[in-house]
């Protein structure tokens, strides 16, 4: 764990004026201060939606929360997450690349940064005049039962909570079930029936959890337009850019129907290592393609 | 009485004439000494001595008897003194002389046999450089020395049959060296058409195998990793004479060669378990016996479960991967190995070994398998050219697929090598790995823009060190030279790209 210095000045109490309305919503339950870095400014609160998901996140759900959020974020919706690593992390990575803002509420103490070795994107969300958010005082430690207590920070803070894999005891449930009680919009990504990360979001689809496909869908909901110029792309749709060669179009192919490992595709498509080898090269180079933890994925 | 006998000691690949000198004096207590800093089993060699002697019919002389190695100063060690000491007082005993030029070694038996002895080899090629013409050494040693042509060596059955030969009762005929051939069945405990599945992994290899490349392979447990590397040596091209006899030196060093061992011809394979010394691994004692990366000189050290291997250890191989020897030194003594050798490496992607398992569910967190990764040396990493993923294979999917036999893909190996050999004909190295920046460019320039441009754009988009850099160059004419081409075109390059270190782990 990493200490900072500190700093007791930036500290809103629930009595302030500046106290998020929403969190108020919590009611008793409502923590009785807040303490922050960064610039506290009210706008960054206006508009929160908070992504959260398995730390063991798949090259699925990586991928999936970079497209979403990086088109959510960048429509000028803050992301509110709980800086743990696998989903909370890539949401607010996913964010800062677009250049939008993000809120991180912290499990521990305001003065200590936990995971230590995510330092980096600690520094990242502040300078990208973002905020990382405690109840908790000084060098306060992590324990086990801050993390469920940081999660009605999270969803208490936003107007919807998507989830992105979740596992059957998921703490990402915990925040959904926050949510639920707070009357605040669930939104999930769904995951294949085999994976042990789609069991906590299969649990929330039953209890009528919305699903997304496409980060219109969000958008649409805080009434916001898609800023980029780029039309929101339906996600399994085909990819508009045009790839040279008939082996390369019929690898996207392949790997549109699902991600695979590299040998997988030459024996599919019934050519050599060395063949296909050279071919997925440039094809990453030309940004079609993406490898990930041994699989390829179209990009 | 006193006579002279020529016997040598190997000290590391180094050799040393020792004479042996032996007096029986006519007056004085009946006694046996050795003297001249002999190590423990050095002055055991009185007991085996004398207790051969006795035990081939012939009396012991009941007289004191000093037994002098000479230089008196540098310690010795081994039990090889044993022929030089009976043969001596054997020629004493019998008021004979010993033939001239000639060199004693071997270690005896109780009942007067000779046994197979270590480092014969080494000392053939001493008693050439010499100008001695011959030597005397155990039967079961003497293939190993008749290796060395110009001498002739005199395989020892026992003591009986020296006296007989010293007396003229029998004449003793000089050992022929034999060559032992290894079949290609006896080459690899696998053949590379066992291997099912894995494509790139067994291209890997190829490339690793054809340049001299170091290969690291992740997967996790069962992808067959470990089958992959132990199938290698059936891939690898039989060393030339000069390899052949730099690696049988280091064997006969170590003592690492069978009796009636002939010449190695095949590229050794060494798969040293991960709780392995420091001393095992690069070399040590108090007199420097050469390590597990000096016996797999010219061929491959296997390193199965890297992150398992202490760090010390790991560190170690820093030096000798970089440099293609070593040198210890210890307070005694000092020895210089050979060590260029390819290194495999493998791993698991984590502590629990099923991450991005598509059935098992791995139970690691993010900080173990951080720290997990951790373990592995980051300037290892940096000398190893060539990083494969392994993926999990379903046997049941892939039986009856056909594909390449050893034989095929060694083939095309030994052409590439040849390829190599005839480019650095003029240079201290021998394949693509092991050349330097220096060399990259008098031999790979990247004549052809399109490749330049495929590299820098390869350079940006997958952020590559400068080190890697450099690195996909090396792979890329490995990979033109497999197919005999004579410069490194798109093709070439786009595959080198695929062997690039994709995890990063510090």
């Amino acid at each position: 764990m990493i200490s900072l210095n500190q700093n007791s000045k930036l500290k809103i109490e629930i009595s302030d004026s500046r106290y998020p309305k929403l969190l108020k919503e919590l009611g008793r339950d409502a923590p009785k201060q807040l303490y922050y870095r960064g610039n506290w400014d009210e706008n960054i609160l206006e508009n929160c939606l908070a992504v959260v998901g398995s730390r063991r996140m798949s090259s699925y759900g990586k991928q999936i929360t970079e497209k979403l959020v990086s088109e959510i974020a960048g429509a000028g919706i803050t992301i509110v997450s709980g800086f743990m690593y696998g989903i909370d992390a890539q949401a607010h990575k996913a964010a800062l690349e677009v250049g939008g803002r993000t809120i991180a509420v912290m499990p521990c103490g305001i003065d200590l940064i936990h995971p230590d070795y995510q330092s980096e994107l600690y520094q990242e969300i502040l300078k990208n005049n973002g905020l990382v958010v405690s109840e908790y005082e000084g060098k306060f430690l992590p324990t086990l039962w801050t993390y469920p207590r940081r999660n009605r920070i999270v969803a208490g803070l936003s107007k919807a909570v998507m989830v992105v894999e979740a596992g059957e005891k998921s703490g990402s449930l915990i925040t959904a079930n926050f949510a639920k009680k707070l009357k605040r919009k669930i939104i999930v990504v769904t995951g294949p029936l085999t994976s042990s990360l789609a069991v906590g979001i299969n649990q929330l689809i039953k209890e009528a959890a919305e699903v997304v496909t496409s980060a219109r869908d969000i958008l649409e909901f805080f009434g916001r337009e898609l800023i980029r110029t780029t039309e929101t792309r339906s996600l399994s749709a085909d990819r508009d850019r045009v790839s040279d060669s008939s082996m390369e179009q019929r690898i996207i192919a392949e790997l549109q129907k699902e991600p695979m490992e590299i040998d997988f595709l030459a024996r599919n498509l019934g050519i050599s290592a060395s063949e296909i080898g050279r071919i997925i090269s440039v094809m990453e180079i030309k940004g079609l393609i993406q490898g990930e933890n041994g699989k390829y994925y179209v990009h | 009485m006193f006579i002279k006998v020529s016997s040598a000691t190997n000290l590391g690949l180094e050799t040393l004439g020792v004479d042996v000198e032996i007096n029986i004096a006519s007056h004085g207590l009946p006694t046996f000494e050795i003297v001249g800093l002999p190590s423990k089993a050095v002055d055991e060699s009185k007991e085996r001595v004398r207790t051969a002697i006795i035990n081939s019919n012939i009396e012991f002389p009941a007289r004191r008897i000093i037994v002098n190695l000479a230089p008196a100063d540098v310690p010795k060690e081994g039990s090889f003194y044993d022929l030089p000491i009976a043969a001596g007082i054997l020629a004493l005993v019998l008021k004979n002389q010993l033939p001239k030029k000639s060199l004693f070694f071997g270690e005896l038996s109780l009942e007067g046999k000779l046994r197979h002895t270590r480092g014969c080899l080494l000392l053939a090629l001493f008693a050439k450089e010499q100008g001695l013409e011959n030597i005397f050494v155990p039967k079961a040693s003497a293939n190993e020395a008749a290796i060395v042509s110009g001498i002739k060596v005199f395989p020892i059955e026992s003591l009986d049959q020296l006296m007989a030969y010293f007396l003229g009762k029998i004449q003793i005929e000089p050992a022929k060296y034999q060559a032992k051939e290894k079949n290609k069945e006896e080459r690899a405990e696998f053949d590379m058409k066992e291997v099912l599945g894995q494509e790139q992994a067994k291209r890997a290899a190829e490339i690793a195998a054809a340049g001299g490349h170091n290969l690291f392979m992740v997967g996790s447990p069962g992808s067959g990793k470990t089958m992959l590397a132990r199938a290698l040596p059936g891939i690898l091209p039989p060393l030339n004479e000069k390899e052949s006899l730099e690696v049988t030196k280091i064997y006969s060093a170590a003592g690492n060669i069978p009796p009636d061992g002939s010449l190695i011809s095949e590229c050794p394979f060494r798969a040293p378990h991960h709780t392995i010394s420091q001393a095992g691994l690069i070399g040590g004692g108090s007199t420097p016996q050469p390590g597990e990366i000096s016996l797999a000189h010219r061929g491959v050290l296997f390193l199965d479960e890297f992150t398992e291997f202490p760090r010390s250890v790991m560190e170690a191989l820093r030096q000798p991967l970089e440099d293609g020897h070593l040198t210890i030194s210890r307070s005694k003594a000092r020895a210089c190995y050979p060590a260029r050798f390819i290194l495999i490496a493998s791993s698991n992607p984590c502590p629990c070994g099923y991450l991005y398992h598509p059935q098992k569910a791995c139970i690691c967190s993010q900080r173990e398998i951080r720290k997990y990764r951790k373990r592995i040396s980051g300037p290892i990493l940096d000398r190893i050219d060539l990083h494969i993923e392994v993926p999990v294979v379903d046997v049941k999917e892939l039986s009856g697929l056909e594909t390449e036999s050893s034989e095929k893909i060694r083939e095309r190996v030994v052409r590439a090598r040849e390829v190599q050999r005839k480019r650095f004909l003029t240079e201290k190295i021998f394949t693509n790995a092991e050349m330097k920046n220096s060399h990259l460019k008098k031999y790979c320039p990247l004549l052809k823009k399109e490749v330049r441009q495929l590299l820098n754009r390869a350079a940006l988009s997958f952020h590559l060190s400068a080190r890697s850099f450099f690195k996909m160059i090396k792979i890329a004419r490995t990979i033109a030279d497999l197919e005999g081409a004579e410069e490194i075109a798109v093709p070439h390059m786009a595959e080198a790209l695929q062997y690039r270190m994709k995890v990063h782990y510090e």
